[in-house]
């Protein structure tokens, strides 16, 4: 028994240390990638399949959430005869937390669940073998243009979230439940700062290299055939979902320090 | 001094093979398959490595391009310790080897051509684009496929797409070419074809070849010397000849593909195909 957990313990250490060391290396790749033109068309490659194909999936969930969110509070806010508030609660929830948490799952289902897919595939079939036996790092050449476009289409991937989230609030809001659009925006501008935006586009950035590094990790370490690939995706994207929720909390932890300690200084500047 | 001592440890043996492998032990969890291994590979000389299936033969020569590290020995390629090197350092060893995979592994989002061009993207600044597409064309040529730069892996046969994966392996002018189980999966007209490949890479290019296969047709036309692998372990070194008359029973059972009596026992004891049968009623 105590063997049995002691070699789990042991398993669990040991997989933790394999990805620590592959998300530096990738990191590592990703830097020298960047320094180096030769590798940009791999890299726009990517952010065309990674970001590009993904902006409709991602409007949709946005707008969405956005329409639904004004459904749910409308009747709480206009039992209290604040039906006019609704754009501050639907437009601060959307870009702070539900535009870019969902737009980061989203993700992390289309795209994580297509690079581990790709990545497994080409390992069981000794292709990552062959590209290492060609003298080319794989890291460099499959990992780093993936991490890459992740890195930095999911922060506009969010913004569209975002933005399709605000209109979706706003066309239920306005339209259908008749509030009026004038204190609608005016209480919306006065209640959502531009921190708040940036807090939730600077999430992506985060959000979107973890699914890429997890996804492209999962996709590497595969066990052979179909099933093991099946298996891969799937824990691929438990792993990103869970690690953009734990993600989310630090970050929210951080930039509320960081704004606590900035906030005196705020009326100084302005 | 001490330095100095240390850079003979690091120097390969005696012998001048331009690969040599050193007691290798490789083990998959519990499970040991290469025992204490030790091989060199001379230079210019055809070597083919067989053994049964799931006898180490794969993890051997994947050994010898350190694609997988040993739990303990040494790996040395011209003299010079590798299988310690980063994978940086060893992306440009690996440079002078090409390595034809079992299953060709070709990329399968790229076209003939863009395999073939993949190596030499690489490692080369390419500014004459058509002096390029000049090389492909005849890397193609030499295995018989010119004029299928514009197909994909999926629209070609098995036996094409290891011509094509032969291409590919051979486009930086390798001074050592390693084959797994090349004819595999091939008809036997077409693994003569891959057969004779190999044999011309050899003799015009003269390349140092490491063939890993259980055909034994291939193994006698194409082979100087002949090494069998038998749980994890060399038991037969030698020419063809040799290798023919050589008095270990393994051997001569592997070479003349029959059946071995431990394997006639387990099928004894197993039960007879009728008792194995089934009706639906059994299950009512």
């Amino acid at each position: 028994m105590i063997g049995i957990i002691g070699a789990k313990a042991v398993r669990g250490v040991n997989s933790v240390g394999q990805f620590g060391r592959f998300a530096w290396q990738a990191f590592g790749a990703c830097l020298w990638s960047s320094l180096r033109t030769g590798t940009y068309p791999l890299i726009w490659a990517q952010m065309n399949i990674i970001g590009v194909k993904s902006v409709p999936v991602i409007m949709i969930t946005g707008a969405f959430v956005g329409m639904t969110l004004a459904v749910q509070a409308y009747g709480q806010l206009a039992g209290m005869g604040l039906e006019e508030h609704l754009g501050v609660l639907i437009n601060i929830s959307v870009v702070k937390e539900l535009g870019p948490v969902l737009a980061a799952v989203m993700l992390a289902g289309r795209v994580g669940g297509a690079l581990t897919a790709e990545l497994g595939t080409m390992n069981v079939t000794e292709q990552i073998d062959a590209v290492k036996s060609m003298g080319t790092d794989p890291i460099r050449y499959l990992v780093a243009p993936r991490v890459l476009a992740c890195l930095l289409l999911t922060p506009f991937l969010i913004i569209y979230a975002d933005l399709l989230g605000i209109i979706g609030g706003a066309f239920v809001s306005i339209v259908q439940l008749g509030i009026n659009g004038r204190a609608y925006w005016e209480f919306s501008a006065s209640g959502v700062e531009l921190w708040d935006v940036t807090v939730g586009v600077m999430k992506g950035f985060f959000f979107g290299a973890a699914i890429a590094v997890i996804s492209c990790y999962k996709g590497f370490t595969c066990k052979e055939g179909a099933q093991g690939v099946g298996q891969a995706c799937t824990e691929a994207f438990v792993a990103s979902f869970i690690t953009i929720l734990a993600l989310d909390f630090a970050l929210v932890v951080i930039f509320k320090a960081i704004y606590d300690t900035f906030w005196p200084f705020k009326s100084l500047v302005a | 001094m001490a330095e100095s001592e240390d850079k003979k440890q690091e120097q390969g043996g005696q012998s001048d093979g331009v690969l040599e492998i050193k007691n290798v032990t490789k083990r998959f969890g519990p499970h040991v398959v290469l025992d204490d291994v030790s091989l060199t590979i001379e230079k210019g000389k055809t070597t083919v490595v067989i053994g049964p299936s799931g006898c180490g033969k794969t993890v051997l020569i994947k050994h010898l391009i350190v694609l997988l590290r040993p739990n303990a020995g040494e790996v040395y390629f011209k003299k010079q310790r590798i299988d310690h090197l980063s994978e940086s350092e060893l992306s440009k060893i690996r440079t002078h080897y090409g390595f034809l995979f079992q299953g060709g592994a070709l990329f399968d989002s790229l076209s003939v051509a863009e395999n073939i061009m993949f190596p030499i993207r690489q490692h080369y600044k390419i500014t004459n684009w058509s002096e390029a597409e000049e090389v492909v064309k005849t890397k193609l040529a030499m295995v018989g496929l010119d004029g299928f730069q514009n197909y994909y892996p999926a629209n070609l046969s098995g036996g094409q797409r290891k011509r094509v994966a032969l291409a590919r392996a051979v486009a930086l002018n390798p001074e050592v070419i390693l084959y797994d189980e090349p004819t595999t999966g091939l008809d036997p007209i077409r693994s003569d074809v891959i057969n004779e490949l190999v044999l011309k890479l050899q003799r015009e290019l003269g390349v140092t070849t490491v063939v890993v296969t259980h055909d034994m047709t291939s193994a006698y036309k194409i082979a100087d010397r002949i090494i069998m692998l038998h749980n994890g372990k060399i038991v037969a070194d030698g020419d063809a000849e040799h290798i023919r008359d050589h008095p270990h029973p393994v051997v001569q059972q592997f070479i003349n593909g029959q059946v071995g009596e431990d394997d006639l026992a387990v099928l004894r004891m197993s039960g007879t195909i009728s008792q194995a049968q089934f009706l639906p009623r059994d299950f009512e």
